[in-house]
């Protein structure tokens, strides 16, 4: 089946413009970007079947997201692509839920990421407690975030679309005294 | 107050929904023999002074129920299983 | 008078000028001072008024324990109140005026109180203002209030940031004197996550005010090498103007760390405070410990002070407190402050020494021992002191110690108290376990060399302590020494709250001796300041005066915040617009462009009403119904709550969820369904969908989208743990609208890809997967909350506004029009539909008219407490349908009912309106009740009672459905 696109909208076109933003104190502290648009679906293992659920997802860009919980990411598919895929592999093994358009991630990029992040949630991110490849469910600014240490300065950050303008607007907040920058 | 989430590891008490005392069983019988017993765990708490199992939701967090053991004087947490494992315990000691 | 600033030494930079004004007058200062060090050295001590007396007042201390100098710094919004000037770092540019005067700090109408003040004893409000009760509010308390307080708020918005921060660390070291330095140092060393906060300026502590001498150098240079070290190592944070000011459970403190008071505006990127939460795995307090003042007559006058808060003024200030010095006390401190003093050139004329035996070093100034300094004499400022003994001895200044107290605060703030130690005369910290342990002068180790070992030992991680540097100890000897009852004047205990020494023995002869109850009755230790100077000697009268030990009287409870915290540090960023987040539907860019007025329904903003030129909301609200039942209109219902269930037992788990079976539901059709709390009572309703034999989806209300989340997965991991079933909320994934009206199906058909919509492929309650504009993926549900032949439309959210432009365009033929939530609530009061005014919490499915959708054949949550005599009482009020008897007259929601005859009052109520609605319909107002056994009154005439509003009109009680009771809208 061929994998068909459309014009999807970001929640935060209109809002994360592109730029250079608060303190100047040389190099930008952080960085953000909005990954969008993201593939992103909801694997949850059945009754009994969390080992094989994980072994069947080895390959792809799985998170976790709760116990024998993953949320599942791709970038450059058509719409409902992944889904589906996921769907017909796991059928017998795992409930999964497309929320490609129900999350919105935003990626932060730089040596004050962390300080930034830490404004938001009690999750100790030193890198011995929360390691690249980690992710954590927890709570930034009243709003539930799934987190994710993407690589030793990089994170991603993602949100129910209905709270990522309000989100934004804090987190951008947060990161202005380093400096901050929107790409 | 920190909870050691089973999942989540240990997480501040503010990522937390408290229901209550784990301890009362919802009764498995629709008998109508059975409305003492129903009566019973709908609405009889006790409020120790002391240790107390309490079901809490890791609301903001990773959404599982736990069984929270603590000390409602001292506030020592002692530690907390998840919902499902307390009632799994409690059914094969039934 | 020439200037109090010493010509050398001190830590401030003499080549810099800082103005400042305090109550207008311009003053200068430098780097390095605080407004109190800076005020003293240009000669002023008059720096405030005493709550109570309004007697003249200066600093007593050189820190946080300040209880006098309390100024109202900045102006506007930026104002802050009783801000001690001991703690405020001079800037340019700063202003401050003193609080508690009128008309002006030093012409005070208010000291006359200090005259009349034998009547202003302990309890004097509670006495006198007792009579007549209704005197109290109107004309006691304002006076009170005006004539005792402290400064005031401002009443202008706070244009600064506030920011909050957690941090994680192996150990936390509070305080970074020579203990906390060495913990810091000790712990840093192993590799250990190390914080290191300090309330401070700078970090050092003591060590700063001090002349010291620590592994050869000065204390100075042996703090800038420790710094030095410390900052170059990246396990390290420091934290100076931070304030630990409580500990919590789980070893969490808040911390408080001033990040621009020390500046006069903050840089536009910074926030003014920033409050931490620390999550400490282990803490050392290394607080110190806090000078005691001695209780003699006058010695709360201008230029009476602490021996150490003289001393720092000297030598970190170069600020002299007077030309001419007494020292008086107990132990050996004020050897130490006359030889530092003495150093700085500044004349010590005697010390007096309460004891007969000291063995400390004078450094030739004359000391009299055995004596006690029983008055000071002058009035805004010293001029000389009366011994007991009845000598008399010109000075300018007085610098008292009464002995020393650890500052234990925080390690009593998790309800263990201190413990007394008769031979050090101090409270010592109670044991709290290895997660957070005391070291040093906070512990009751009185000398350096004990400070520098306690603190190694403490911070050391395995018990690998670092090497301890050799010190040179001051004497350490003490005698109790609390009231010197010689005294004439007043003896003050406790400065802020003027309450004398004479008030405690008051207290507990009229029954007050309880610590607690003294407190309350005398107020010391209330306040800012919390009694942080004098307490211990309010405990030492009471025991006296009771006849008990330190121990047996105790000290009061230890709460946080150890000093005062703003609001603004509280709240954080999360004020006005960020007070909580805003959530916004798929379809708000659409809204939008359609001229939406928006609603606050929890956190959501949903499109209210979309009103033409001129329109009010009713006027909208009228034509958006009017359109829709006339044609089609388009309403974004995207906030209902959307589940995605799924599994082999999902069709099981939704049984035991909802009163009536889910497990029956064909595939591709959809449901209404009622949810039970346990005892019986509604809890949430809404459609629920089987999209395959495995997957079914579930929708809930708005409001109670995430309470009915949170009780699936109590009823699945809690209470049927082996039911094989998944659940996750895809409400942010669809944008859902519902399209509704005679030509809703026209309409949709435009869109949907490969499907004729009709009766039969469309039927009432379907639930379909299709494409829609050529591939979209959606979900088709022909549902009605209008009444209307209808449909929901759910899509990717990506796409929602683009679709719904796309339906807009589709139903131009028909003339489409959006509709907002209000259309939606008279079209669902017109049809008798059942929403958050009748799912109030108290209904039952029979109230609703639901009763026989419950299901005796299974289990399910709230069915046997449903079965209640009181649950199925006949009697219970039903929901009904009302209508006013003349067309004209207006039904106002939550209105009692009444019967026909009977007399306005609740003891005849009979129910209560649950929504009304003006129906453009039928031309009227209708409504929805509650009524007692209602269903079958159907037809009666009722009063129709608004006590609130004066209102009284007839009605009559009918069927819920208004308007097309035949349903044949819904089929057509």
């Amino acid at each position: 089946m061929t994998e068909r696109t459309f014009n999807r909208v970001s929640p935060l076109q209109d809002v994360a413009l592109q730029g250079r933003f608060g303190a100047d104190k040389g190099a930008v502290g952080v960085s953000f970007t909005v990954r969008h648009p993201m593939s992103i679906v909801t694997v949850i293992a059945r009754a009994g079947q969390g080992a094989a659920t994980a072994a069947a997802l080895k390959g792809y860009d799985a998170q976790w997201a709760g116990p024998d919980q993953y949320f599942v990411l791709a970038e450059g598919r058509g719409e409902g692509a992944l889904y589906r895929e996921l769907k017909a592999k796991l059928a017998g093994l795992a409930s999964v839920s497309d929320q490609s358009h129900g999350r919105v991630i935003i990626r932060l990029v730089g040596p004050r990421a962390r300080a930034v992040l830490a404004k938001g949630t009690p999750v100790d991110l030193h890198p011995d407690a929360f390691p690249v490849g980690k992710s954590a469910l927890t709570q930034m600014a009243h709003v539930g975030v799934h987190l994710t240490r993407v690589g030793a300065d990089t994170y991603d950050v993602s949100v129910f679309r209905g709270f990522s303008e309000s989100f934004w607007e804090w987190i951008t907040e947060q990161a202005e005294e380093f400096g901050y920058q929107v790409i | 107050m920190l909870i050691p989430c089973p999942h989540c590891g240990t997480r501040p008490v503010e990522e937390f929904t408290f229901l209550g005392d784990a301890a009362p069983t919802r009764p498995t019988t629709n008998d109508p023999s059975s409305m003492e017993a129903w009566y019973e765990y709908v609405y009889l708490r006790n409020n120790p002074r002391g240790a107390i199992e309490e079901y809490a939701h890791h609301s903001g967090g990773c959404r599982s129920w736990l069984v929270v053991s603590r000390n409602t004087e001292t506030h020592e947490v002692f530690g907390a299983v998840t919902a499902r494992d307390f009632s799994k315990a409690k059914d094969a000691k039934a | 008078m020439t200037s109090y600033r010493l010509d050398k030494g001190g830590l401030i930079d003499r080549s810099s000028a800082l103005r400042f004004t305090f109550d207008g007058a311009l003053h200068v200062g430098h780097q390095g001072d605080t407004l109190a060090s800076a005020l003293l050295a240009n000669g002023v001590t008059l720096m405030g008024r005493s709550f109570k007396y309004h007697r003249p007042r200066s600093v007593i201390t050189a820190g946080a324990a300040e209880p006098n100098a309390l100024v109202e710094l900045r102006e506007g919004g930026r104002k802050e109140a009783n801000t001690r000037a001991t703690m405020v770092e001079l800037y340019d540019g700063l202003v401050s005026k003193s609080q508690n005067n009128w008309p002006s700090l030093d012409f005070d109408v208010g000291a006359i109180t200090s005259l009349a003040s034998s009547v202003f004893v302990a309890g004097f409000y509670y006495k006198t203002f007792m009579w007549p009760k209704s005197f109290w509010e109107k004309i006691y308390e304002p006076i009170i209030r005006r004539a005792a307080g402290l400064g005031t708020a401002s009443k202008l918005p706070d244009p600064d940031k506030y920011e909050k921060s957690y941090a994680h660390c192996d150990v936390l070291v509070i305080g970074s004197g020579p203990t906390g330095l060495m913990a810091a140092l000790a712990a840093a060393r192993s590799g250990k996550r190390v914080i290191l906060a300090d309330e401070g300026s700078a970090l050092g502590g003591s060590l700063l005010n001090e002349q010291e001498e620590i592994g050869g150098q000065s204390g100075l240079d042996f703090t800038r090498g420790v710094i030095a070290e410390l900052s170059s190592m990246p396990n390290v944070t420091l934290l100076p103007r931070t304030t630990i000011m409580g500990w919590f459970d789980g070893n969490i403190f808040g911390a408080v760390e001033r990040v621009s008071d020390h500046l006069r505006v903050p840089d536009p990127y910074e926030p003014r405070q920033r409050y931490w939460k620390i999550h400490a795995k282990r803490a050392v307090l290394a607080a110190g410990a806090e000078e005691r003042p001695v209780a003699f007559g006058g010695n709360d006058m201008p230029g009476v002070m602490t021996a150490t808060a003289m001393r720092t003024y000297a030598n970190r200030y170069a600020a002299a407190a007077g030309r001419s010095v007494v020292v008086f006390g107990g132990n050996d401190s004020i050897y130490r402050t006359a030889r530092d003093l003495k150093s700085h050139g500044i004349h010590v004329e005697a010390i007096v020494d309460s004891r007969k035996d000291s063995k400390a070093d004078a450094a030739g100034v004359p000391v009299l021992r055995g004596a006690l300094v029983a008055d000071a004499v002058g009035g805004k400022a010293v001029k000389s002191v009366h011994l007991a003994d009845g000598t008399h001895i010109n000075c300018e200044a007085v610098a008292m110690s009464g002995g020393w107290s650890p500052i234990v605060n925080l390690a009593c703030h998790r309800g263990k108290k201190p413990v007394w130690d008769a031979k050090l005369l101090a409270f010592l910290p109670p044991d709290n376990g290895p997660a957070f342990t005391v070291a040093g002068s906070a512990a009751g180790k009185m000398l350096l060399s004990e400070c520098l070992a306690d603190g190694a030992a403490k911070g050391a991680v395995d018990g690998k302590p670092i090497d301890i540097p050799t010190s040179r100890d001051e004497a350490f000897a003490i005698a109790p020494l609390w009231w010197v009852k010689e005294s004439h004047g007043k003896a003050f205990i406790d400065y802020q709250n003027d309450s004398t020494a004479k008030d405690l023995p008051l207290a507990a002869r009229e029954g007050y001796s309880d610590v607690e109850l003294a407190k309350r009755y005398t107020t010391t230790g209330m306040a800012t300041d919390q009694g942080k100077l004098g307490n211990i000697n309010a405990i030492a009268i009471l025991a006296e005066a009771t006849g008990r030990t330190m121990d047996e009287v105790g000290t009061t409870t230890f709460r946080p915040f150890y000093t005062p915290v703003s609001f603004g540090a509280f709240t954080g960023p999360f004020t006005g617009h960020h007070f909580q987040p805003v959530r916004k539907t798929p379809l708000h860019d659409w809204a939008e462009e359609q001229g939406a007025v928006f609603v606050e329904t929890g956190l959501w903003m949903r499109s209210s009403w979309f009103p033409r030129e001129g329109e009010d909301w009713l006027a909208s609200a009228s034509r958006e119904v009017l359109n829709t039942r006339g044609s089609v209109g388009i309403c974004d219902v995207s906030t209902l709550g959307k589940i995605d269930v799924q599994g082999k037992d999902a069709g099981a788990f939704l049984d035991k969820l909802y009163c009536n079976t889910f497990s029956t539901l064909a595939v591709g059709k959809a449901r209404y369904g009622l949810m039970l709390r346990e005892d019986g009572i509604v809890y949430d309703d809404g459609t629920t969908s089987r999209l395959a034999e495995d997957h079914y989806v579930m929708t809930t209300t708005t409001a109670n989208a995430a309470k009915v989340m949170a009780q699936m997965e109590f009823a699945h991991q809690a209470l049927f743990p082996d039911l094989d079933v998944t659940y996750v909320s895809v409400t942010e994934q669809w944008a859902q609208m519902a399209v509704a009206g005679p030509k809703s199906r026209a309409t949709l058909q435009k869109l949907v890809d490969g499907l004729v919509m009709t009766d039969e492929s469309v039927p009432y309650m379907a639930a379909l997967e299709v494409s829609i504009m050529g591939g979209i993926p959606a979900r088709l549900f022909r549902l009605s909350f209008s009444g209307e032949h209808a449909y929901e439309l759910a899509v990717p959210a990506d796409y929602g506004s683009m679709v719904a432009r796309a339906v807009m365009q589709a139903g131009d033929e028909f003339g489409i029009t959006p509709y907002g939530v209000e259309a939606l609530s008279i079209m669902r009061i017109e049809k008798g539909h059942v929403a958050g005014g009748e799912l109030n919490g108290t209904t039952t499915a029979g109230d609703l008219g639901m009763g026989k959708m419950v299901s005796t054949k299974k289990d399910f949550i709230g069915r046997m407490m449903a079965q209640r005599p009181g649950l199925v009482d006949p009697n219970r009020q039903q929901v009904v349908g009302i209508r006013p008897v003349n067309q004209a007259d207006r039904i106002r929601a939550g209105a009692h009912l009444l019967k026909q005859d009977d007399t306005p009052s609740m003891k005849n109520d009979q129910g209560y309106v649950t929504g009304v609605a003006w129906s453009p319909m039928l031309d009227m107002w209708v409504g929805l009740a509650l009524f007692a056994n209602g269903r079958a009154r159907h037809g009666e005439i009722v009063q129709v009672w608004d006590g609130l509003r004066g209102h009284r009109v007839m009605a009559e009680i009918c069927d819920p459905m208004h308007f097309d009771k035949e349903n044949k809208r819904l089929h057509a």
